[in-house]
């Protein structure tokens, strides 16, 4: 034992100076640590390491990301949480969480005066320009009084250790708070990669609490309404917090809306959806106050919904948290909290905060002014995200001109103590190192009182010596365990949600961007299969010949093939160029290979491939983690593949082997995930358009000009093979391939899935079953398109098809069918679109006023 | 007393049409001592599928409105008809209260917590389209606003010195013209010299506040007044401690009396556009005011008279 620990403190104590979480001012270990430590001796350092890069595997897998604006490395940075988890025990916690709950009322209670009547201005209680200052006051939102007991419902504060061992509160967030998706998946992912860990320690689960935040959704809707509708607002797949929004929305079973699935319409809130509009009752948001409606807040916003605020006023629906309580994310009022406190409740506060000095008064700016270096100065809003300023650091010019700064506006600045915080053991190189941490708490109103979840987020500094910890800025996060008395249960996986039952149940409610989307993922990843398995062939085939020089006709077919790829690609002139195409089928495979990877190239492999990606990006609350996994994996492929300097045809058809295998994977994922009801109705009428289309492509390009017979025969095999048909052939005619026995079952079948006339058929049915939002129900131009594309087909007969003109020798009636097959899609593909989807004309300020404030 | 016939209407046309949009009208005149509000009526067409009124935080009246049909042109209407009685609103010992703070008083005032005061204090602070001093600002304010000097005189002579510095020149600025520019140049519109003023004023420490309404013009002599030919105008005022809230109009270099009708008060013209939406609609639209304030006749001439 004594030598584990040796290994894994071996660097523990250097530099150690300040206040520690596990250590005593002895430098001997705490108590409370005693059984995790022993914990992880037991684990061994090199179990440990390895099980953290398990936690690593399984965050990235699972696709818990943080998006961090403008990063190079694209969006989507892996979500980092350290094996080591920060302890803190109940008998503590429960005076921690008495002063969290005690906050959260109080800076309720300032919400609901500011906005109302102004009493803590009036009475002197606190300057007014600590409110009128701040960016956050909005006063489009003045006396706009929520029906529910509390006015602020969710309030996280970041705590901190000081020097004294007592909890420190370091920042309010009350707009929006974000990390109680990370602090779940956190606690899920250790209790899966390790349980070994939480041995003998009763790790409190935070399950009450995520009941309690349903409850509060579900009681938060104007005139307790039963079975409200919840939705999820997020400002879309590029917010830093994306994961957790889509994250919640599955967790919670509520749809995840952007602002322009809501409108307003007659004084409420309505989501626009397949079957209509559907009202909404809750909004639980995770876009910003100010962007919340642009006619009222501010105009250059496009995440929010224009009127909403009308629809508050009139209490039609309700907003978690309300619209205009970022104004308490204010470090202005700390240095008056005490006596907020005290006016409100006649209490003392009992969580202490960082000592502060609001530079809007004389005497205070004078106090801070003559010793600024012993300060960190903040401003009081967040325009600029944490812009913190450490005053030890400025050389004397860049003093002189952060005073200057603050004299210019001096409501705006506050200067706090500089604290030294504790630091916690963070697993880095299998050895422990102190880092400094911070804690994220959360707390959500519960009828009278706040409900505080146990634990909550800890974000740990990037580097040991570092002050600052962000997650904006990088660094990892830790698990954060309340250790109690008594055994506790399992943490529950299920949505909690449980005892009412979840209102969105049905087609029509699908919000209509979702089922665009759906509609577009269909038809972009039987676009991108296709193309993949056709290429494909075409390599194959180029080997075929390479080796085997099978028949004469060997150029003469290749030709067909390399032309056809342009074709059904639609990449003209492609190989179809005239000043080039000569040279071109000589050496096919610089084109080939241009098709395969040029982003820039309408219709090539590659913009399938990210078209594909985009449609499913934004679906991802749909998903389940193993999709992620092969999502993951085929952008792996392909990053690994576009590297590649030299692409022979061996590396392309290993590229698309595993390209294929992925897709496919990832087909019957999405399948099997999401239900019909939550749209995937729109994603299968969207793969069979696709494939119907392309296999009408593949028609014109092989079949519609008749060749000599073993022309003909190396083409009918390359037709199968690309469709995946040949051994379905091979054993339904046991024959020779003959162009009649081809078309009957490519063409005719009625039963073969792979067949044009089965995949109409199965778009008639599922098309049928859309919401039918006609009056008397009479058919959908959707409906009647693909009806008479079905009757096209089946009244055609094999005779019909095969007939073939002596002079071109075209088969003029399969062309025919083709053409007007290919017309009747395109026009179904419209009428869907118009039909279902969202298409509202640009939102617009009426005048223009260019103002960004 | 005069008893005012108020008329204004904006008129957008799309050119495309707009599918749909929300708005805010700011147009209601607002009662107080010296001005008050006989008859209102707002007409919109086409007719709004809802439409609410609420008070703003400023005290203002807002009308929200929408329209959920497919339209090609939007008009708004505002009629009123105004009583304003300069004399009920500021007697003579107002007066003398009034001139008797200087500006150092005003200062030490405003550092108090009375509940005029703290209401007051929030204008001295910066706004969306006042958003910093610059040196240019303070300087030109500074000439007028000297510690001993009665707080009223200076403003006066701030409101004279923009008349006399300033060109009223229209389409130089736009809504979005920064504040330095109009002062680089020493010209724009109402709105302009409104907004350089209330900087000024601030730049002391001093609260002052966007004023939104209209102005009664008069026909050259012997000529009959045409009509819709007025405008919307704007002016500021100034808050004096003890006694209250003094407009000053600097384009016409003349305290608001009974020609000025006030419609909203804001931290400057962002809060109080008397029109703006949210529309859904492609392509340019153009927009139309007219506005016509005169004398209330025998009640119905005026209706006839502006419909022929």
């Amino acid at each position: 034992m004594e030598t584990k620990e040796n290994i894994i403190f071996e660097n523990y104590f250097k530099d150690f100076s300040k206040y520690d979480e596990l250590l005593t001012s002895e430098l001997t270990i705490k108590a409370d640590w005693k059984s995790l430590l022993d914990n992880l001796l037991k684990i061994g350092n090199k179990e440990l390491a390895s099980k953290q890069s398990e936690i690593d595997w399984l965050l990235a897998e699972n696709g818990v990301t943080y998006n961090v604006y403008n990063d190079p490395n694209g969006l989507n940075r892996p979500w980092n949480l350290n094996i080591i988890p920060f302890i803190i025990q109940q008998k503590e916690w429960e005076l921690v969480e008495k002063g969290i709950q005690q906050r959260s009322e109080i800076l309720n209670l300032v919400l609901k005066d500011i906005y109302g009547e102004r009493k803590l201005l009036k009475n002197g209680i606190i300057p007014p320009e600590v409110i009128y200052a701040h960016r956050g006051f909005l006063r489009s939102c003045d006396q706009i009084q929520y029906k529910t007991a509390k006015q602020l419902s969710i309030h996280a504060v970041d705590l901190a250790r000081g020097p004294d061992g007592r909890m420190w509160v370091v920042n309010d967030r009350t707009q929006a708070p974000s990390g109680m998706g990370y602090a779940l998946e956190n606690r899920f992912s250790k209790s899966r990669v390790i349980p070994e860990i939480f041995d003998n320690i009763n790790v409190i689960q935070p399950s009450n609490f995520f009941k309690d935040f349903n409850q509060l959704l579900l009681t938060a809707a104007p005139d307790h309404k039963d079975n409200p509708t919840v939705v999820v607002l997020t400002p879309g797949p590029h917010n830093e917090t994306y994961f957790e929004h889509s994250y919640l929305s599955n967790f919670l079973g509520y749809p995840l809306v952007k602002g322009n699935d809501l409108v307003v319409r007659n004084g409420k809130v309505w989501m626009k959806s397949l079957k209509g509009l559907k009202q909404i009752d809750v909004i639980l948001r995770r876009v910003d106050d100010a962007f919340m409606d642009p006619l009222e807040l501010r105009e250059d916003s496009y995440l929010g919904v224009a009127g909403l605020l009308e629809v508050v006023r009139l209490q039609n629906v309700a907003i978690v948290n309300p619209i205009g309580s970022g104004v308490l994310e204010n470090p202005g009022l700390i240095p008056f909290m005490e006596n907020i406190c005290k006016y409100f409740l006649d209490e003392k506060l009992i969580l202490p905060q960082i000592a502060s000095w609001w530079c809007g008064q004389e005497k205070e700016r004078n106090h801070v002014f003559e010793n600024l270096t012993s300060f960190v100065v903040k401003k009081i809003d967040r325009s600029q995200r944490e812009n913190i300023i450490f005053c030890e650091f400025l050389s004397k010019k860049e003093l002189k001109q952060l005073k200057k700064n603050i004299l210019s506006n001096p409501n705006q600045y506050v200067a706090q103590e500089k604290i030294y915080f504790s630091t916690a053991p963070n697993f880095v190189n299998e050895k422990l190192e102190p880092r400094k941490v911070l804690c994220r708490t959360f707390s959500i109103a519960k009828g009278d009182n706040y409900s505080v979840m146990p634990g909550g987020l800890v974000r740990v500094a990037a580097e040991r010596e570092k002050l600052f910890v962000s997650n904006q800025r990088g660094g990892t996060s830790k698990d954060f365990w309340v250790i109690g008395e008594e055994n506790q249960d399992q943490l529950q996986l299920y949505s909690w949600n449980k005892t009412s039952p979840n209102n969105i149940i049905s087609i029509n409610d699908v919000p209509s961007n979702t089922a665009e989307n759906l509609f577009w993922s269909g038809r972009y990843v039987a676009r991108t299969l296709l193309t993949a398995r056709y290429v494909r062939m075409v390599l194959n085939q180029m080997t075929n010949v390479q080796y085997t020089n099978r028949y004469q006709s060997d150029s003469e077919g290749l030709n067909i093939l390399y032309q056809s790829i342009t074709t059904i690609t639609s990449t003209f002139p492609g190989f179809f160029d005239e000043d080039k195409s000569e040279e071109m089928l000589k050496t096919p495979l610089k084109e080939i290979i241009s098709v395969i990877i040029d982003e820039k190239r309408i219709g090539s492999f590659a913009q399938s491939l990210q078209s594909f990606n985009g449609s499913y990006y934004t679906l991802r609350n749909l998903w389940s983690k193993d999709m992620w996994r092969v999502f993951d994996s085929i952008d792996k492929i392909w990053k690994k593949f576009k590297q590649e300097k030299n692409y022979s045809i061996y590396a392309l058809t290993k590229f698309f082997d595993q390209i294929i295998t992925r897709l496919i994977a990832f087909m019957a994922l999405t399948e099997e995930s999401i239900m019909v009801k939550q749209g995937l109705l729109l994603y299968f009428i969207g793969l069979q358009l696709e494939e119907a289309s392309m296999t009408i492509e593949k028609f014109r390009a092989l079949i519609v000009v008749t060749h000599d017979e073993d022309l003909e025969y190396e083409i009918l095999e390359s037709l199968l093979s690309s469709h995946e048909s040949l051994n379905i052939y091979r054993y339904s005619y046991k024959s020779y391939l003959s162009i009649e026995n081809v078309l009957k079952l490519l063409l005719l079948d009625n039963e073969y899935s792979r067949s044009l006339t089965y995949q109409i058929s199965r778009l008639q049915k599922d098309i049928s079953k859309l919401p039918n939002n006609n009056v008397n129900n009479e058919d959908t131009n959707c409906q009647k398109n693909i009806e008479k594309a079905l009757s096209l087909i089946q009244n055609i007969t094999l005779e019909d098809v095969l007939y073939t003109d002596d002079k071109s020798k075209i088969r003029m009636k399969l062309d025919a069918l083709l053409a007007e097959l290919s017309d009747l899609f395109h026009v179904t593909s419209m009428a869907i679109s118009d039909t279902y989807f969202n298409h509202s004309q640009q939102q617009k300020q009426l005048v223009n006023r260019n103002i960004t404030n | 007393m005069v008893v005012f016939d108020l008329w204004h209407k904006t008129k957008y046309k799309y050119e495309h049409g707009a599918s749909f949009c929300h708005n805010l009208a700011t147009l209601k005149p607002k009662n107080f001592k010296g001005q008050e509000l006989l008859d209102y009526s707002l007409e919109i067409s086409p007719l709004p599928t809802e439409i609410s009124e609420h008070v703003d935080f400023f005290g203002n009246t807002v009308a929200t409105f929408s329209i959920q049909e497919h339209h090609e042109e939007l008009i708004v209407i505002s009629r009123s008809k105004i009583a304003r009685d300069f004399n009920a609103q500021v007697s003579q010992e107002d007066v003398n209260t009034r001139d008797n703070v200087t500006v150092g008083d005003a200062l030490k005032l405003l550092k108090g917590v009375a509940h005029d005061i703290i209401d007051a204090r929030q204008f001295v602070l910066f706004s969306p389209l006042i958003s910093k001093t610059t040196p240019e600002i303070k300087k030109y304010a500074e000439v007028s606003f000297k510690p001993k000097r009665s707080l009223y005189e200076a403003a006066h002579e701030l409101m004279q010195r923009i008349f006399i510095d300033f060109d009223f020149v229209s389409g130089f600025t736009n809504i979005a013209t920064p504040l330095d520019e109009v002062m680089k140049a020493k010209k724009g519109v109402c709105q302009d010299f409104a907004q350089v003023a209330i900087a000024c004023v601030r730049s002391i420490g001093l609260p002052a506040r966007y004023v939104s309404g209209y102005i009664e013009t008069l026909p050259p002599e012997g000529k009959e007044k045409l009509i819709g030919t007025d405008a919307s105008h704007a002016w500021f005022s100034v808050f004096i401690p003890s006694h209250g809230w003094v407009d000053f109009d600097p384009t016409n270099n003349q305290i608001p009396k009974d020609q000025h009708i006030v419609v909203a008060h804001g931290r400057d013209y962002y809060d109080v556009p008397p029109l703006k939406g949210v529309i859904y609609s492609t392509g340019k639209n153009d927009m139309e005011i007219s506005v016509d304030l005169r004398p209330a006749k025998e009640s119905g001439l005026q209706q006839q008279t502006q419909k022929q």
